[in-house]
């Protein structure tokens, strides 16, 4: 395929991802079984003894009364709601992660029926992240020992090594 | 998700598998194989820019979370596969499938209301049922997948030399 015609092709196909990304976000709501932040900002009430999933950093805890707070964002990470989760002994630190399902309660409450700490502290955040980092490196670094990068054409070419030849028998 | 590192690992080791039986498939396509595992977390995008300053921007709405399903990845991969320069449809397909390993693999890990993501968009909004098998931070994953990986490395090493041997004495 000619430079010019691939990078048409290319562009079209960006296109069509950020169109994905439209549709995903148009249809979203209506086919989310659970309420978003800006749904739970705007009609809390409407949500208000229905069994639902929250997914939320932890502000407080208070393990005594087996309660923690934790706040829900909307789509531009501002704060949309803060609720206290009810019957919880969740083992979690303030700014851990949690998810909690369970029945919406009036006053920005929950009795959660399960609750699952996805990151016990801020700290297992940043594990993630730097570990997600060294799978980059090593997926890219593999890659390039594999592939070798055209400028001119802006394709990759295979490497002509022995490995290929030895895998081949 | 499950952490990067762990998804590139266990792409690197079902890819290697394959190799070991598929003659064409070599070490550049197990490569390709763990760049595609990469593509669902592109939506990770989302840590830099918000959904909310993006439609702003357009105007429509948007949600970076589509890049983390089928079709998101598919599109990916199809972009992907252009920069090569041959064997297209074969990078096509294993960008896809590399893919696949690391949305099949999000769909073992523990949701509190007990199913997963709905990683089957545009075809369904379908959430199937989760068994629960780990949460995301849990180091544990690492250190098994990683040895895992490990061990098909240590046998691949053996697979080539033995190959090798055997030509030598043909």
């Amino acid at each position: 395929m000619r430079t010019g015609l691939r990078v048409a092709v290319g562009i079209v196909l960006l296109f069509g991802v950020v169109g994905l990304c439209i549709h995903y976000g148009a249809t979203y709501d209506t086919n989310w079984p659970h309420p978003t932040g800006e749904q739970l900002a705007t009609d809390y009430d409407e949500y208000v003894d229905d069994r639902i999933l929250l997914i939320g950093e932890v502000q407080s805890t208070d393990p005594v009364d087996e309660t923690l707070t934790i706040e829900i964002t909307d789509d531009a990470d501002e704060v949309a709601a803060e609720i206290e989760i009810h019957d919880t002994t969740a083992a979690v630190e303030p700014g851990g992660t949690v998810q909690a399902y369970g029945t919406l309660q009036a006053a920005e409450t929950m009795t959660a029926t399960e609750t699952v700490v996805v990151n016990h502290g801020p700290t297992e955040s940043q594990y993630k992240l730097a570990v997600s980092v060294v799978g980059i490196l090593l997926a890219i670094g593999y890659f390039l020992t594999q592939w070798q990068l055209n400028l001119q054409q802006l394709t990759f070419n295979q490497r002509s090594t022995t490995t290929e030849a030895d895998h081949n028998g | 998700m499950a952490e990067l590192l762990s998804h590139v690992l266990i792409a690197y080791t079902i890819f290697t598998l394959a190799s070991w039986y598929v003659e064409w498939f070599t070490k550049r396509w197990v490569a390709m194989g763990m760049i595609g595992a990469l593509f669902p977390d592109l939506s990770r995008i989302g840590l830099f820019v918000t959904d909310a300053t993006i439609e702003t921007m357009l105007g429509v709405p948007f949600n970076i979370g589509a890049v983390h399903t089928i079709g998101g990845i598919s599109i990916l991969a199809a972009i992907g596969s252009l920069v090569v320069a041959d064997h297209q449809r074969t990078a096509f397909a294993v960008l896809v499938a590399g893919g696949i390993s690391h949305l099949l693999t999000d769909g073992l890990k523990i949701w509190a209301d007990g199913f997963a993501s709905a990683w089957l968009y545009p075809l369904s909004w379908y959430r199937h049922p989760t068994p629960g098998l780990y949460i995301s931070s849990d180091y544990r994953v690492l250190v098994v997948v990683g040895s895992v990986a490990l061990a098909v490395a240590l046998l691949d090493h053996r697979v080539i030399v033995d190959r090798h041997t055997s030509t030598d004495n043909r």
